[in-house]
């Protein structure tokens, strides 16, 4: 770890600089404060860039994958804000994004319901319901969770859905329900392609920022607190409790946006839309493209889908070994992800508006 | 009766079954804090060599008696390189041994493609009681795994060996002021939980043949069983999952597969919600 954050340093020592706790940053690191050259939005503007300009230079096969890829980040997002904000280790994701899959599924199916002003918000709310009631009942209570108890308790939740979803044959038992109609706007129906592309990057647009904003509030900085260090958040009189299950409850109502937008993308939902194996893909996301940074969650998504589409034609069979052998790098040597070879470590917790040599003496100040 | 014997019987060897891949999962939760995600594929791996030992034309038994050898080996290894780095966070612990299940699952998906090849029983047959007949294979296992059961139990509270397993797990720095070498005590731990898996892998492979996702299938089982029956004590994790065995076989007699399937883990992970200690708790053997 510490021969990493060296790297880290080397490679941009103007960003390095926040006076942070020893075992993240490296107690060096502090004075050296004066950044002045942020990254963080020069990435967010070439992501954004890219992703505008992707349908014009993709084939039209290529966007309907661009699509899905868009979605996927969307659902990495989610899973970002639980997990690189709050901490909250949640295996289980895949629940909230695979429900409202199957509850767009049955109003189309069921209700002939596909105007996207009445599945998309379905979709979030149940979602949100989901992710309310197994988050109240996982992280609420006299007794604080345990991180294990949490993600073992969200990893079984996901796969007694995934089973059933399997064995219930309303829902269409291990072939999931098949042909849903194209989300509808009046008399316009969204069918894949560029429109859909659009749609789709517009939503991420907008959830991205308000995300953004959420974890730069005052909200945001009580959750980075209860990363950090839990039990300190709540000796300063936070409810630790409450703030986890709000945020992970917001997390499962971008699961859920997330899951509908997929289910009508694709034209059909199946159990593994809610088990273990979409349930640990969005943690891979995450891992490589870097926790705690919202943007690193999007290219994680980007380049684990991208890099497995590509290899896919050639190498389908080696893929998820190689997968595997990057994730445990990973793991090992960048526990930031790929984005913290550009992001500092003072721009990915966020310094808050304060100039940094306040915040430096601030914080010494402080009792 | 009969049926009710026959019953009990099917719900005693799944029982035993569980009980045998909780067994490793247990030790290495207990003692060393981790929930290893590559548990269910130690088990896989142990199933596959049997599988190699039955195709290379060796006697299906000389596979069961080298996988546990070999997977217990393999789990030194992978302790001494990989996982030793994970101690301190129990999270990272989970992604990193999650990534090592991938690599050895995925390899072995590549070795033997999406089939299910099946390995015939070594003991073949039938017991005969009266009118009754029950698997002679089935019988061996349970019998198997209450020698293992006994053996690890003696293991850990008789012989010095498991003294300072325990003294290691209570108090490291004392420990090893002690003179008690604590990285190695971790490595033979780790080896000996990944030896119990790969013999649970080698003993129900011909009851459920031999599939890549073989090991997942009982991993989530047997977390949650580990977890029943609380972390920290040898005795813990035997019994969740013995009750969590009992549970998901028997369920099934007097409902809806898929309701009974669903209704063991929500009742589960209730249990633990409100009895996060678990069936038993407390540090010790």
């Amino acid at each position: 770890m510490p021969k990493a954050m060296g790297a880290v340093k080397q490679a941009v020592p103007a960003e390095i600089g926040g006076e942070r706790d020893a075992a993240i940053a490296g107690r060096r690191a502090a004075g050296q404060a004066a950044p002045t050259r942020k990254s963080l939005p020069i990435v967010e503007g070439f992501v954004l860039a890219a992703a505008l300009l992707a349908p014009l230079l993709l084939q039209d096969y290529l966007t309907v994958f661009a699509t899905r890829v868009i979605i996927l980040a969307l659902f990495a997002l989610s899973f970002d804000l639980v997990w690189g904000y709050a901490g909250i280790m949640s295996f289980g994701q895949a629940l909230f994004f695979g429900s409202a899959g199957y509850g767009v599924a049955l109003l189309a199916r069921d209700l002939d319901i596909t105007n996207i002003f009445l599945v998309l918000p379905a979709g979030t709310l149940i979602g949100l319901a989901f992710a309310l009631l197994l988050g109240g009942f996982l992280l609420l209570g006299r007794h604080p969770s345990s991180v294990i108890f949490v993600s073992l308790g969200t990893l079984t939740g996901s796969y007694a859905a995934d089973r059933l979803a399997r064995g219930w044959y309303y829902l269409g038992g291990q072939n999931g329900i098949p042909s849903i109609a194209p989300m509808s706007l009046g008399s316009y129906e969204f069918t894949e392609g560029p429109a859909f592309y659009y749609l789709v990057l517009g939503i991420l647009v907008v959830v991205y920022l308000l995300c953004r904003f959420l974890v730069r509030s005052q909200f945001g900085l009580a959750l980075a607190g209860l990363r950090e260090n839990e039990q300190r958040i709540a000796f300063f009189g936070y409810k630790a409790q409450h703030l986890k299950a709000i945020i992970f409850t917001i997390g499962g109502a971008i699961a859920g946006l997330a899951g509908s937008l997929y289910a009508f993308h694709e034209g059909f939902v199946w159990p593994n839309m809610v088990g273990v194996v979409v349930s640990t893909q969005v943690v891979l996301y995450v891992l490589f493209g870097g926790s705690g940074t919202l943007i690193g969650a999007v290219i994680g998504a980007v380049i684990v889908e991208g890099v497995s589409f590509w290899l896919s034609d050639n190498y389908r069979d080696i893929w998820p070994i190689i997968l595997g052998l990057l994730l445990l790098l990973v793991i090992l040597f960048r526990p930031l992800g790929l984005i913290s070879f550009v992001l500092g470590e003072r721009e990915r917790v966020g310094s808050f508006r304060a100039k940094p040599k306040d915040n430096v003496k601030e914080k010494r100040n402080a009792p | 009766m009969a049926n009710a014997f026959v019953a009990a019987f099917e719900i005693l060897s799944f029982g035993a079954i569980i009980v045998l891949i909780v067994l490793g999962l247990g030790i290495i939760a207990s003692m060393m804090g981790i929930f290893n995600f590559a548990q269910g594929e130690f088990v896989l791996l142990g199933a596959y060599i049997t599988y190699l030992a039955y195709a290379k034309g060796l006697p299906i038994w000389a596979g069961m008696v080298a996988a546990p050898f070999l997977v217990g080996g393999l789990g030194f290894v992978l302790e001494a390189l990989i996982i030793r780095r994970f101690y301190a966070a129990p999270i990272v612990a989970m992604l990193g041994t999650y990534a090592l299940g991938l690599i050895i699952r995925e390899s072995v998906r590549g070795l033997i493609g999406g089939f299910y090849l099946t390995v015939p029983e070594p003991i073949g047959g039938s017991i005969d009681i009266g009118a009754m007949h029950i698997s002679a294979w089935r019988f061996t296992i349970i019998v198997i795994t209450l020698l293992v059961m006994a053996g690890c139990y003696l293991l850990l509270s008789r012989t010095s060996f498991g003294l300072r397993m325990r003294a290691t797990l209570e108090n490291p720095s004392l420990a090893r002021a002690s003179g008690i070498s604590t990285p190695l005590m971790y490595g033979a731990t780790f080896a000996f939980g990944s030896a119990l898996a790969g013999l649970a892998g080698a003993l129900i492979v011909p009851v459920f043949s031999l599939y890549a996702d073989l090991g997942l299938r009982f991993l989530i089982q047997g977390f949650v069983a580990v977890m029943v029956g609380g972390v920290g004590s040898f005795i813990g994790p035997v019994a969740g999952a013995g009750v969590i065995g009992t549970l998901s076989a028997a369920l099934p007699w007097i409902m809806a597969p898929v309701v009974a399937d669903v209704l063991v883990f929500v009742l589960a992970i209730v249990f633990i919600k409100f009895r996060p200690q678990g069936l038993i708790a407390g540090k010790g053997v």
